[in-house]
């Protein structure tokens, strides 16, 4: 009892003194927090908030033949010295003494913010701060601070220079046809080339910060006129939501937003390219653009958008539908070759032709390993080329695949460790996963083969037939943003599927989809 | 009661007309593919079985257009809800357990043939339970995610199936000779009318609409999804039937287990990649399979849950062993047809003979309020 009551004691001897510690510092933050009239203290407080950091600079001068004290203060690198110089410096020093000189002969008493923002600083970003703390984040963020002796409050002069790249051909996109534009790591390029694509006045950015320390920008593109109001709610919920200190990319917003984060499958679409995310927008889509990367994304998505490209709309349309229809196959082959062979191998070589049989048997009939081993070995062996392929630099790489490929196979052909047989159907799954447009689905599609292998090791055909149908159950089961991710397949709805396995002409695909509930279900045209 | 039937099936899960049809054709289309030619023919012994399969789906389609119509007697409730509003309440829910033992006895019977043929062609030697057990794990995750997911697994399925079996079926031109199907009528009527029975069970799949019929968006046009699905099964049966018959002959037909898959590996395609189609013809064959088996599974669990008034959940995964129990009772494959012919009985009385009395009781006792 005694201990106990000694110690609440104690504890309330330390509260006291915390609280009075807390009061104290409390008191002085305000008295550093606002500005005071003394310019010299101004200056210090401002000094001991940022001035620790080396490439914040302070610049003191006089104004004109004033005599007033003043001083800059910006961040190196991050602030355009150019204006600084053209734009502050040379009106603040040079052209105001002979201006104020002509129009006013009392120099101290009218120095005015009024006059300093209306008619000395041609500069057209200029706000007045009162908090140092706000001065602080503005001139960490690029813009220029300007202290006068006897003003109570700072300037902010926007002279943020972001060092951005120019707009270059998307990497992870290309097109034989289409533009040759692709978005970069700056939030305001993006918007603008979004806004420079055409519809710019239906076009609505909204933006948002994301991430707790360190903040980025993030805008959410929609066309008012054609949007579902109810999806721009959910996206701008979800995105609210978001609750992580930083957001280094894109990445991690879709993986935060998306619905189902236990699916192989990718629910968010992720672009570089800005005709696809306006084509999206005209469907009724929503895009979310990040500041700091050039992947934008679109929401929702479904599975038969992932299989498809920009260039299919824009060759014509037999071409269009051709390539495809080549896709779906693709994504059959890349799905299922290992596996059927493994099962018809190690199961029912008696379903093979007989010719077939033949031939295959005799090239495999040295191989000392079960057609489960002799594929996951290729499998995986081509796996690993192609992630070093990626890794390496960029004129190594593809001698690299082509080197390390067509030795690995020749070689385990020739030491009888796998049959060729093999390696065809390897090479075949690969160019197929390679050739879908959609890289996550590539990745999506690989993983997936090997689980198909799996199956078909432990039960054959029927293994591989419960495969499908367990990938199909997990896909009509999975919704990306309220939309089923299997359509406008299932369920059936003819009047879409015009844009589907084929791509008819444009002047028959009269309507948006019409999962999108649109406002407008009419393209013009 | 109102109340309650929109808590269970909730108000967005309804399913558009042609996916009803959808539903019909794949509930419909099952065992009876591989078996019809040679059941139908053990009664028939004449080529006129395609007679017999046309009006075994005519009588189909009446006994599909009466439970339809008795389902619209009561909007937004499935035969678990209503049947008690017609017989009482005791008789009702036996009505309901007998109905939903009907759909477990499906299921485990479906299952069952799956796994005969499985282990017959591609599985030698593989135990049953390990065909069993992850058909229906498989198919307990489809399920969980109630009628939708369901439904749009059915669409994809349907359109492999036709292609797929269209194709495989038409290889076998080759083989076809049209005197096997000859004479018609060569011994009058009376051969026809003993088959149909046998014929019309193969069409059991319409008491599917017992329940859809509460799921529909547009429950007026239940009649012609019904038709339409049926109408499609009889399209199928009667492409099986014909090609069957016409390449293996009657007496070809009836000594052989499973005549439909006998016939597509009795003959290769030289010149193609594929010179063998069995086992395309298998593989669809099994997702057929696995549509009757979910669809039986789910409606029983719905049944339960319905009767008891409580989630579905607990009932989709109740029901698993019980349904497993009867998928390992037949010792060999006779007892899994004469299983199979159980079934047929059941749902002759169930859903032949029994909706007709309960329409007119419905419309009488809806007439008197």
């Amino acid at each position: 009892m005694k201990m106990k009551r000694w110690k609440s004691k104690m504890r309330k001897i330390g509260n006291h003194a915390n609280e009075n510690e807390n009061k104290q510092e409390s008191a002085s933050q305000d008295s550093t927090n606002q500005f005071s009239d003394e310019f010299i203290l101004n200056l210090e407080v401002v000094r001991k908030e940022i001035g620790h950091n080396s490439d914040v600079h302070f610049r003191e001068f006089i104004i004109g033949h004033t005599g007033i004290q003043a001083s800059i203060i910006f961040v190196e690198g991050l602030s355009d010295k150019d204006l600084i110089d053209k734009h502050i410096m040379t009106s603040l020093m040079a052209d105001f003494s002979i201006e104020y000189q002509q129009e006013q002969p009392d120099v101290k008493e009218s120095l005015s913010n009024q006059f300093i923002k209306n008619q000395v600083l041609s500069i057209s970003d200029v706000e007045e701060v009162h908090s140092i703390k706000e001065l602080a984040s503005k001139v960490l963020t690029g813009s220029t601070a300007l202290l006068i002796d006897g003003l109570s409050h700072a300037f902010i002069l926007g002279t943020t220079k972001l060092k951005t790249r120019t707009i270059e051909e998307p990497v992870s996109e290309a097109l034989v046809r289409g533009p040759r534009v692709g978005f970069t790591e700056s939030l305001s390029d993006n918007t603008s080339l979004l806004r420079g694509n055409g519809e710019t006045e239906n076009l609505s950015l909204v933006k948002f910060q994301v991430g707790k320390r360190s903040k980025k920008d993030l805008v959410v593109a929609y066309i008012n006129e054609i949007v579902d109001p109810e999806l721009v709610q959910e996206v701008e919920k979800r995105i609210k939501k978001i609750d992580v200190d930083n957001v280094p990319e894109s990445g991690y917003v879709e993986q935060l937003i998306e619905d189902n984060y236990l699916s192989p499958f990718p629910q968010v679409q992720n672009t570089e390219r800005p005709d696809r995310v306006m084509a999206a927008l005209m469907e009724g889509r929503v895009a979310i653009l990040l500041d700091g990367t050039p992947f934008a994304l679109i929401a929702p998505v479904t599975f038969s958008m992932m299989l498809q490209s920009p260039e299919d709309y824009y060759e014509r349309w037999i071409p269009g539908t051709f390539i495809r229809f080549l896709r779906y196959i693709a994504v059959v082959l890349a799905l299922f070759t290992p596996a059927v062979y493994i099962a018809f191998i190690s199961f029912h070589p008696g379903m093979i032709p007989t010719k077939l049989a033949i031939s295959i048997i005799g090239t495999k009939s040295g191989v000392p390993f079960p057609a489960l081993i002799e594929a996951l070995f290729m499998e995986i062996a081509i796996e690993i080329l192609r992630e070093a392929g990626l890794r390496l630099p960029k004129p190594i790489g593809p001698a690299m695949g082509i080197v390390g490929g067509l030795i690995i196979g020749e070689a385990a052909v020739q030491a009888g460790i796998v049959s060729p047989i093999l390696v065809i159907v390897v090479a075949l799954t690969a160019i197929s996963s390679f050739s879908i447009p959609q890289y996550s689905v590539g990745i999506t599609l690989r993983i997936l083969r090997f689980a198909a292998m799996l199956c078909a090791a432990i039960l054959g055909l029927y293994g591989v037939v419960l495969f499908f149908l367990f990938m199909m159950s997990h896909l009509v089961k999975l919704k990306s943003f309220g939309v089923p991710y299997m359509s406008p397949a299932v369920p059936y709805r003819l009047s879409e599927w015009k844009d589907l396995m084929v791509r008819m002409p444009l002047m028959m695909m009269k309507r948006r989809p019409k999962m999108m509930h649109t406002k407008d279900p009419l393209r013009k045209g | 009661m109102k109340g309650r039937g929109k808590m269970i099936i909730s108000p967005k899960d309804t399913i558009t007309t042609p996916q009803t049809a959808v539903i019909v054709i794949n509930f419909t289309l099952g065992t009876g593919i591989l078996t019809l030619p040679r059941t139908s023919v053990e009664k028939v012994h004449t080529p006129d079985v395609w007679l017999t399969v046309i009006l075994g789906g005519l009588i189909a389609m009446m006994a599909g257009i009466i439970m339809v119509k008795l389902s619209l007697q009561f909007p937004e409730k499935t035969v678990y809800q209503y049947s008690q509003e017609i017989i009482g309440k005791w008789g009702g829910s036996l009505l309901s357990l007998l109905i939903v033992g009907y759909f477990l006895t499906t299921s485990g019977f479906q299952i069952r043939s799956l796994t005969e043929v499985t282990k017959y062609l591609l599985l030698e030697g593989t135990p049953t339970w390990a065909i069993i057990m992850p058909f229906m794990w498989v198919g307990l995750y489809l399920i969980v995610g109630g009628i939708n997911p369901i439904t749009r697994l059915f669409e994809i399925v349907l359109p492999i199936t036709v292609v797929i079996f269209l194709m495989v079926t038409f290889m076998s031109f080759k083989i076809f000779e049209v005197d096997n199907l000859r004479p018609v009528l060569g011994e009058g009527i009376i051969p026809i009318l003993k088959g149909v029975k046998t014929t019309s069970l193969a069409y059991t799949g319409p008491e599917i609409m017992l329940l859809l019929v509460a799921f529909m968006k547009e429950p007026s046009k239940a009649v012609k999804a019904t038709l339409g699905g049926i109408f499609m099964a009889l399209i199928f049966y009667m492409i099986t039937v014909v090609m069957v018959l016409g390449a293996l002959s009657v007496d070809g037909v009836v000594t052989r287990t499973w005549p439909t898959l006998d016939l597509i590996r009795s003959f290769e395609l030289t010149g193609l990649i594929f010179e063998r189609f069995d086992s395309l013809l298998l593989v669809v064959w099994m997702m057929q399979m696995f549509t009757i088996f979910t669809m039986a599974h789910y409606a029983a669990a719905l049944g339960l849950a319905q009767l008891f008034k409580k989630s579905i959940h607990p009932f989709i995964y109740g029901v698993i062993p019980i349904i497993y129990l009867i998928s390992m009772t037949p010792k060999n494959i006779n007892d899994v047809f004469k299983l199979g012919n159980m079934v047929g009985t059941l749902a002759l009385f169930l859903f032949g003979l029994l909706p007709l009395p309960l329409l007119i009781v419905a419309k009488w006792r809806g007439g008197k309020q």
